[in-house]
């Protein structure tokens, strides 16, 4: 992975049409980002998808990247995961899970950093996520890195939809308050 | 504009990627319409992405960028995509005395009144603070761990280019497996985060509930002197707490063994596993040498999607 500076760089270069820079934007951040949308979407034909369209609107809107407010990779992995959230919430009538052929395999292991490589900004939101009831911070986390829906998080923790929703809006409003939002 | 607590919800929950189709058209159209919510929304999906630092990268298949490049309509005058050195992140080996916890913003909600600058009261946030990332890495370490179905269209086009190192998973086969005592639940996997004083994941051990087969991942663990082993015990009230071993922990990323299928379901799920260091090959005599390094008890760990009910 580039640093964040590099990456920057990069976009503002792909901004103005350079193809080598887009080439070399794709080829740092490809991985991270498949990662990222082949765990909520768990197909890898969709997967692809995903992360075609992300690097189109990547190429057509990097002019509307603002380093002051993101870093380079939050941007492009928020373009990236709202696709994915997107196609999976309007193929929820019709289950992925039901897909012919698609074969459980044991993907990407945990990669949890050493304490030492998160930045300070993960390390902030952790500890709020942390001060959550245990129950929370996994259906906080499951929301997130699985895309579940709330219809899912129902069935997980075997609680009433109506339970659910009080328990995300609670639980963001506590990170939110926690962060000094 | 002034928010109202169902704005901001709405934004945290869009971000978080709960609200359902709908809402989340609701949810772009504001944003299209009022740049203020749109910052907001920003600032959520910002605030939120750095949990992706925690996700582990996979290399898509190399036609991809293929058809990217005949989507955005380049050309294709540079051949090869020029491929960047990309060397996974090393994992820094976790010291012991961990300062990290020093450079928490004294501005933080949390901080203790400015006056009061005693080393203790700094010392309880500091633990504190590290408690609540250890509890949520616990958390994430459960989620990620749940396995993904990938539909594979060709099993040699996967991972490979330039990504992680592949390593080899030592299994060793079973022996012959009890049947699954209820307390286990056979289609669940289990894990335990060991760590050491200072907090971080040395170890990751993960045992699959219907055969007790157990893996232990190197992540954080420092290197260790060669003539010194790391050995992994289970300690358990109902074994009298006498410690059992399980065995050494290779030099490779993997270990895997079957030694627990020996054990009862409520001892595997309810023990502590602990991990010394011992003389090359382990302890001789079936008893630990050193005050346990890393230690951690199992969880239970997310299936991968919750049960369909149709």
């Amino acid at each position: 992975m580039l640093t964040p500076a590099e990456l920057v760089w990069l976009i503002a270069a792909v901004a103005k049409g350079d193809e080598a820079a887009f080439e070399r934007l794709y080829a740092a951040t490809r991985a991270k980002l498949y990662g990222v949308v082949l765990r909520i979407l768990r197909r890898q034909d969709l997967a692809e998808e995903v992360i075609q369209e992300t690097y189109v609107k990547i190429w057509n809107s990097a002019g509307q990247f603002n380093p002051g407010l993101s870093s380079p990779i939050t941007w492009m992995a928020s373009i990236a995961r709202n696709r994915a959230i997107d196609l999976v919430r309007k193929r929820s009538e019709s289950s992925i899970e039901e897909e012919p052929a698609a074969m459980e395999v044991a993907a990407d292991s945990p990669d949890p950093l050493a304490r030492r490589e998160m930045t300070e900004e993960l390390k902030r939101l952790l500890e709020c996520v942390g001060r959550l009831e245990p129950d929370r911070q996994k259906l906080v986390l499951l929301a997130y890195y699985n895309g579940w829906s709330r219809e899912q998080l129902a069935a997980k923790f075997e609680v009433p939809l109506n339970t659910v929703k009080t328990w995300l809006r609670r639980s963001m409003m506590d990170i939110r308050e926690c962060l000094g939002l | 504009m002034e928010y109202n607590e169902d704005h901001i919800a709405l934004a945290a929950e869009y971000a978080l990627g709960t609200l359902d189709a709908d809402e989340r058209a609701q949810v772009e159209t504001l944003m299209a319409t009022d740049n203020a919510f749109a910052a907001m929304v920003h600032a959520w999906e910002f605030r939120l992405g750095v949990l992706n630092q925690m996700v582990g990268s996979v290399e898509p298949r190399p036609e991809l960028w293929e058809r990217i490049r005949t989507a955005v309509g380049i050309s294709g005058e540079q051949q090869a995509p020029i491929v960047l050195p990309e060397t996974p992140p090393p994992v820094a080996p976790i010291l012991l005395q961990d300062s990290v916890f020093q450079d928490l913003e004294p501005g933080a909600p949390s901080s203790p009144p400015v006056v009061d600058t005693s080393n203790v009261v700094r010392l309880t946030e500091r633990v504190r603070a590290y408690r609540n990332i250890a509890a949520a890495m616990t958390a994430i370490a459960a989620v990620l761990l749940a396995l993904i179905g990938v539909q594979i269209v060709s099993p040699g086009s996967l991972p490979g280019l330039g990504g992680k190192p592949q390593t080899q998973v030592a299994e060793v086969k079973p022996t012959p497996t009890p049947a699954p005592s209820p307390t286990l639940a056979p289609s669940a996997q289990y894990v335990a985060l060991l760590q050491g004083a200072a907090g971080g994941p040395a170890f990751i051990l993960t045992v699959d509930g219907a055969t007790r087969n157990f893996t232990v991942r190197k992540v954080g663990a420092p290197p260790i002197d060669p003539s010194k082993s790391y050995e992994l015990w289970l300690i358990s009230d109902k074994l009298q707490n006498r410690p059992r071993s399980l065995g050494v922990i290779g030099a490779s990323d993997f270990t895997a063994r079957a030694v627990l299928a020996g054990y009862d379901a409520d001892v595997v799920n309810g023990g502590t596993y602990a991990v010394t260091v011992e003389q090359s090959g382990g302890s001789p005599d079936g008893a630990p040498h050193s005050q346990p390094v890393f230690i951690g008890r199992l969880i239970e760990t997310v299936p991968a999607s919750p049960v369909q009910n149709r």
